[in-house]
């Protein structure tokens, strides 16, 4: 029981393996691929002076704040778009159009209109958390089944119980769908702009200068940083799913 | 036991629905097909009515009327000499399918039909409690439907409907989808309730021995289009055995007449 659950260490416990072998083999491999000593030494000078904790906070802050506003707004969105038809025809073209653009392709259009700080990044990850709530609110509340509809119209529910009693919550395994991806999405849009909007704190802001000060090191700590706290997160939220979810037969 | 005696008690005075000229077309390939047409139907307050006819026959969608989910109808349906004017409180209906909220726990959406009512918390949480103890789901209040067998699932939606205690409780092939032992049982259950609530029941369904075995009058509704046909007035008092030979002679004929000319 306790070694199957170790399984999925097993492939990145190699990769480290190989990681140090292709260090040691010479001049060049020790700089592409870092010494596992010399990360260790990093990450200990990192924790020490507090850089990590203070950029790596700084981006989950980032991510929160764009995550919060993207489900609000997409929730709402989305359920103006399936709740009404009019709302759906003059919003949707629209909609579907500018979520085709990749959201870095926004960063030199957005920075030029709120400049590099802090609003930038945060509209450009809200907008990346906004689309999978929409979309997926959206598909949630278009298939509602019709007969629990039915049930709330004979129990003579008005228009806001019935979409708080019924519909919400009949559209919540989608909406729930729609928070993981969005969640990853706000993640990696939050690095990536502050890889590109220079300006402040975060992980993304640590790997630049790490970059211009050639400290590799630094950005494979970052780089491992990034990935397990999204691991984290994502996990975390599955359990909150699976909390909200709880009425439904497992399967 | 068998005496002759009138079974339905006189002291209901409210849930007399009447059906005049009532017709209803549904647009198939922009032609209107006649679903149901011209009928005519007084039911008394506290009446059991069965309409039994073969599946196609529109017996569902006279229902779907009554209860206010489809507007689209001509003629008349008067409760208590009032127009009825979509779904309201004072009627309840019981699907085929019971139709619980998945996320709702048993309570819950017990208590969802009294959503609406004007009545404090805990009258509310006594009258769900006593509901659930009608139908004898004492215990179950914190599962959710999925937990619940379907015959316990559909006590739980008998429950639901007469929580708000309506005028005219609509049933819709109710145990049409429950195996024939639980079946069975939930016939007695409903006969049990019914004869302690005596509100008004129209039941529909396809099968003859529920039909007579419940109801005071069983209609036969003929299809293509839907109509009303033969009646059947069965002045059997309530609670009623099963094995009565008056309702196995009208089976047996009700049986020859539906299935074999």
């Amino acid at each position: 029981m306790k070694l199957r659950n170790l399984r999925g260490l097993l492939l990145p416990l190699l990769l480290i393996g190989a990681w140090e072998l292709a260090s040691r083999q010479d001049a060049a491999g020790a700089y592409a691929f870092v010494p596992l000593a010399t990360i260790g030494d990093a990450l200990v000078e990192l924790l020490g002076n507090g850089e990590l904790l203070v950029n790596l906070l700084a981006s989950l802050a980032r991510t929160s704040a764009g995550l919060a506003l993207g489900i609000v707004g997409g929730v709402a969105l989305g359920a103006l778009m399936a709740l009404s038809p009019l709302a759906n025809r003059l919003v949707a073209p629209l909609f579907h159009a500018l979520r085709q653009v990749p959201m870095l392709g926004w960063i030199p259009l957005i920075a030029l209109w709120l400049g590099n700080g802090e609003a930038s990044k945060l509209l450009i990850v809200s907008l990346a958390a906004l689309y999978p709530m929409v979309l997926n609110t959206f598909e949630g509340l278009r298939q509602v089944d019709v007969r629990h509809r039915e049930v709330g119209q004979v129990l003579a529910l008005g228009r806001w119980q019935q979409l708080r009693l019924v519909l919400l919550p009949a559209a919540l395994p989608s909406i729930a769908t729609g928070v993981l991806q969005a969640l990853a999405f706000a993640w990696v849009t939050a690095v990536g702009s502050e890889l590109f909007l220079a300006s402040g704190a975060g992980l993304g802001n640590l790997m630049m200068n790490a970059e211009a000060g050639a400290r590799m090191e630094i950005i494979v700590i970052c780089v491992l940083c990034i990935g397990l706290c999204g691991y984290l997160m994502t996990w975390l939220s599955t359990l909150l799913a699976r909390r909200l979810l709880r009425w439904r037969p497992t399967r | 036991m068998n005496a002759i005696a009138p079974s339905f008690p006189a002291h209901v005075q409210t849930g007399a629905l009447s059906i005049r000229n009532l017709s209803k077309t549904y647009p198939l390939k922009g032609r209107p097909v006649p679903v149901l047409q011209g009928i005519d139907l007084d039911i008394r307050p506290g009446e059991f009515v069965s309409i039994l006819g073969a599946s196609g026959c529109g017996k569902s969608t006279l229902l779907r009327l009554i209860v206010g989910l489809d507007p689209d109808y001509q003629g008349q349906i008067l409760l208590d000499g009032q127009p009825l004017n979509g779904p309201g409180l004072e009627r309840g209906i019981v699907f085929q399918d019971h139709r619980l909220f998945p996320w709702m726990t048993l309570q819950q959406n017990i208590a969802l039909a009294l959503k609406n009512h004007d009545l404090g918390t805990a009258q509310k949480q006594r009258l769900v409690d006593e509901h659930i103890a009608l139908v004898g789901l004492r215990g179950y209040e914190q599962a959710y439907p999925h937990q619940l067998s379907g015959g316990m699932a559909q006590r739980g939606a008998i429950a639901r409907a007469l929580v708000n205690k309506p005028k005219v409780l609509l049933l819709d092939e109710p145990f049409g989808a429950l195996d024939a032992l639980t079946r069975v049982r939930l016939q007695q259950e409903l006969q049990r309730i019914w004869v302690q609530e005596r509100c008004t029941v129209i039941m529909v369904t396809h099968d003859i021995e529920e039909a007579l075995y419940l109801g005071d009058r069983v209609i036969v509704m003929e299809a293509n289009p839907g109509r009303i046909g033969e009646q059947v007035q069965l002045e059997l008092a309530h609670p009623r055995q099963r094995d009565t030979a008056l309702l196995f002679q009208h089976k047996q004929r009700l049986l020859a007449q539906l299935v074999g000319h």
